[in-house]
């Protein structure tokens, strides 16, 4: 079986049922999508097939066959990261970051079908994702900076003291 | 307890058929065969071990999706996704608008959706109440061949059988109203679903009301007074506690949800 | 102070973004074994027969452990708290909940794992079991626990958490009403993102490198240690990195029993929990029965209260005596009250084992303070705001166990929200403060609470 996993051609050999999930992090090494309740319930284990957000542990890989998978490092590097990956960044969206790439993947795709920096719309899109950390709120900034919108909310609770950080923080974006 | 066990097991046969054809024939009787369509629901059995099919028949490929119109009935393929359903017009529209969230919607199926019971203690199967209220017909095949029957026999019946679509007439209204909760895997509790007909008949249908949609045909005698046909419809329905929501509390907005809809259905007039 | 209230960077959020962040779960080992737990199916039995040969013997099982294999089966996790140990790590002679762990397979993967457990051998005998914490203390109540049904070692061998101040008799005799209240949080559960999970490494010096979800990483190196019964040396945690923890993330749940299948089987072992045993099987916030009576004045003031706590501990100790102890400070709230008779007790049910999640012990306390205080104002007829601002902790005000405020912040903090939200007050109200009681904010029954910071 052949699967295109962020551009890259991949050959499968795991049994025909098993979900993607587990080709992912198991055979081909790729552990942004993860394992939060293997049911579809959690949204955690998201990813892209064909553009199109989707559970991976729902989907046995002989149906895949020849399908384009996306994952989160498929989005972006940390030397170069996406819009959506930079806006989460910049608005706390994440901070176990047990959730974030099935949030960023499913707030992509809302963001590639036209979506736009509407709050009840962007809450729609994501409906099928749990956060048990953030309250959502920040996440739903990000999304609707990255649409092009205000990531108002409660901001004004965040000081502002210029551009740059006057304490330096080891792997934070130079 | 069941743990979450992966059916890594080589030994269980998948079958992929690449057409209608393939797919009955692969079917045969049914007996000894799961089919596997959007996996929303037997992909997790699967995971957690509470389910070991040997033989899977996937349906993925065989070509038994889409939505086609011919004049005023409209058909819809076994392996439709329910997101491809959104849009259509009442009930069905906002009925599959409801279920869940946008990645389940892109892969759960209406087939899938039709052949759903109770799950672990929460409704499943919400698509089966707009279906019954628009009076579908159900095409399946399986023992003794192809065959048409109305949703609600089809449903009675409970036989194996492979689904290959399901059509309906066009209603003169629909309307769909639903008690659920936001946010993730999106269970809907109680949900209820109206059509008036092209002839005028009022057909009425709940979800979340027992384990399977059912017609509320005491509802539908008392439709021309909502405040009647709501309690009436209790007669219909067997209620009970689930994790969603208790008998008691279902009972008491089964009837707030006949009411709208049948007022809704009263607006298009 | 450069950082303080300046805007920085997360120094995890690139890496969360961009999916580098390494999770116990994706640690990647060459040669790890997955492991399946054999869990109690009933809530409380004896345990008659445990047989795992079958299960050892299988191709591809690697090692199973039950509790023959732990060095010290039973350690008090906050023994250095003065509570003793009560819980086996693996089931021995019985099982007090449902979910509860007896025995864990070790093999080449998932499947054969829990083929194996299902081929472990368990002969249980059934016994009544107990889950309303006010059945504990009926005389025919099933007995399910060594110590009785509530735990009974606190300071000097006491069997509740008391605290008495003043005279409550006093109190009720004084008062103009009785306010009652009784208030049942139900259990909560954490459900982290990330369920419990844990890989152990056995090096080739004979340490064990553990990858741990824990959220407290020196502690559970201790626990891990002291059941394994060797120096901290021999461990390397490795951790720090939590999908989500609560509190729930404490009790250590899963890296004893991995590093003991790591160490019998010679190879690297890793442990995840299904989302259905995180469900079931994973410690929760406690459930709470809390029953208080208020003696007040008709203008308000509170002379007393009595209050009675019943903690659902759950099939063991672990650390509800902590919380326990912790809520009974607190039952007074933001508020001053002079005559005090409080009981808590830490009972037993056949329930999963409770523990700390987001302000352990004391947001069920305050929920029931906070919505006495408004059941209060609304049995007097009086304005919600002015009943806490009366009785709120001022400078010299004293909490129940004797500790005088220095610096509270009730009524700042009251203000504050009043005018958020628009609420008119008085004048009187509204130029309340935080400075010692005088005059009208004095009466007599407050005189006596009084103290000075250099009294305690």
């Amino acid at each position: 079986m052949r699967l295109t996993v962020n551009g890259g051609e991949r050959e499968v050999e795991s049994a025909p049922l098993t979900p993607l999930l587990h080709v992912l992090r198991e055979e081909l090494g790729i552990t942004s999508p993860k394992a939060g309740c293997q049911q579809g319930g959690c949204g955690a284990c998201t990813v892209l097939v064909g553009g199109v957000a989707q559970r991976a542990c729902l989907l046995p890989v002989a149906a895949l066959d020849g399908a384009d998978i996306t994952t989160l490092e498929g989005l972006g590097s940390p030397e170069a990261l996406s819009p959506v990956q930079a806006s989460f960044h910049e608005n706390y969206a994440a901070q176990c970051g047990f959730c974030t790439s099935g949030m960023v993947l499913a707030a992509h795709a809302y963001l590639e079908g036209g979506g736009t920096p509407d709050r009840p719309s962007i809450q729609h899109a994501l409906a099928g994702h749990v956060c048990r950390c953030t309250g959502y709120v920040k996440i739903i900034d990000a999304v609707a900076a990255a649409a092009g919108g205000e990531a108002s909310s409660n901001q004004r609770w965040l000081p502002r003291t210029g551009e740059e950080s006057p304490v330096e923080i080891p792997g934070a974006p130079a | 307890m069941a743990g979450a066990t992966l059916a890594l097991d080589q030994a269980t046969e998948v079958l992929q058929p690449g057409s209608e054809d393939e797919a009955i024939a692969a079917f045969g009787d049914g007996s000894g065969i799961t089919v596997l369509a959007g996996g929303t629901i037997v992909v997790p059995e699967i995971s957690y071990g509470y389910r070991s099919p040997e033989r899977v028949l996937m349906l993925t490929r065989a070509g038994l999706a889409g939505i086609s119109r011919d004049g005023s009935r409209t058909t819809i393929g076994a392996t439709t996704t329910v997101a491809e359903l959104v849009d259509l017009p009442a009930p069905l529209g906002p009925c599959a608008a409801n279920v869940a969230d946008v990645e389940i919607r892109s892969v759960g199926t209406v087939g899938g959706n039709l052949c759903a019971g109770e799950g672990q203690g929460a409704p499943r199967g919400d698509l089966q109440g707009a279906l019954l209220a628009l009076g579908a017909s159900v095409r399946s095949a399986g023992e003794g061949g192809t065959t048409d029957e109305p949703l609600d026999e089809f449903m009675a019946n409970r036989r194996e059988r492979l689904i290959l679509s399901v059509s309906f007439d066009e209603p003169a209204a629909g309307a769909f109203a639903a008690l659920d909760r936001p946010h993730t895997h999106d269970y809907t509790a109680l949900a209820v679903s109206g059509v008036r007909a092209q002839d005028g008949t009022i057909r009425l249908a709940a979800t979340g009301a027992g384990t399977w949609g059912v017609r509320l045909p005491s509802a539908e005698a008392k439709s021309a007074d909502p405040e009647a046909a709501g309690l009436a419809a209790l007669d219909d329905v067997e209620l009970h506690d689930d994790a969603l929501a208790s008998a008691w509390y279902r009972a008491k907005v089964l009837p707030v949800l006949i009411r709208r809809v049948l007022a809704e259905l009263e607006e298009g007039a | 102070m450069k950082a303080v209230g300046a805007r920085l960077p997360r120094y995890d959020g690139v890496a969360h973004v961009t999916g580098r962040t390494t999770f116990v779960d994706d640690v990647r080992i060459p040669g790890t074994l997955w492991t399946k737990a054999l869990r109690s199916p009933a809530h409380h039995a004896d345990i008659k027969g445990l047989d795992v040969s079958k299960a050892a013997g299988m191709k591809g099982v690697r090692a199973v452990i039950t509790w023959e294999d732990v060095p010290l089966l039973e350690y008090g996790h906050l023994s250095a708290l003065g509570i003793p140990a009560d819980e086996p790590l693996l089931a021995k002679d019985d099982v007090r909940y449902k979910g509860q762990p007896i025995a864990l397979v070790a093999a080449d993967d998932e499947e054969t794992a829990q083929a194996a457990v299902e081929a472990i051998q368990l002969d249980l005998e059934e016994k009544p079991a107990l889950f309303d914490v006010r059945k504990a203390f009926d005389s025919d109540a099933p007995k399910i626990h060594q110590w009785g049904n509530w735990y009974p070692h606190f300071e000097g061998e006491m069997d509740r958490r008391q605290i008495r101040k003043g005279s409550i008799g006093e109190a009720f005799e004084q008062a103009d009403a009785i306010v009652q209240g009784v208030y049942r949080p139900a259990a909560i559960e954490h459900v982290p993102l990330e369920t419990q999970v844990c890989q152990v490494v056995p090096e080739a010096d004979g340490r064990l490198t553990i990858y741990s979800c824990t959220q407290a990483l020196y502690f559970s190196m201790g626990v891990v240690a002291a059941h394994l019964q060797v120096p901290l040396n021999r461990l390397k945690f490795v951790g720090g990195t939590v999908g989500g923890g609560f509190g729930g993330k404490v009790d250590t749940a899963t890296e004893t029993m991995c590093s003991l299948l790591a160490l019998k089987s010679g190879k690297p072992v890793k442990w995840r929990w299904t989302r259905e045993e995180e469900f079931l099987c994973s410690s929760t916030r406690a459930p709470w029965h809390m029953e208080i009576a208020d003696a007040v004045t008709k203008d308000g003031w509170i002379l007393g209260r009595k209050m009675l706590t019943l903690h659902d501990s759950g099939a063991y100790g672990r650390f509800s005596p902590y919380g326990l102890t912790k809520h009974s400070f607190h039952h007074t709230g933001a508020y001053t009250i002079p005559h005090l008779e409080f009981d808590g007790y830490c009972v037993f049910t056949n329930r999963v084992p409770t523990t700390a999640m987001r302000g352990f012990g004391v947001t069920s306390v305050s929920f029931a303070v906070e919505t006495h205080m408004s059941r209060i104002a609304k049995e007097l007829g009086l304005d919600p705001f002015e009943i806490r601002l009366k009785n709120a902790n001022r400078i010299g005000d004293t909490s129940p166990n004797g500790v005088v405020y220095t610096d509270p912040s009730t009524v700042p903090t009251i203000l504050a929200v009043a005018d958020e939200l628009g609420h008119e007050l008085p004048a009187d109200y509204r130029t309340m403060s935080s400075e010692l009681r005088t005059g009208e904010l004095l009466p007599e029954h407050l005189v006596g609470q009084l103290g000075t910071p250099e009294a305690h």
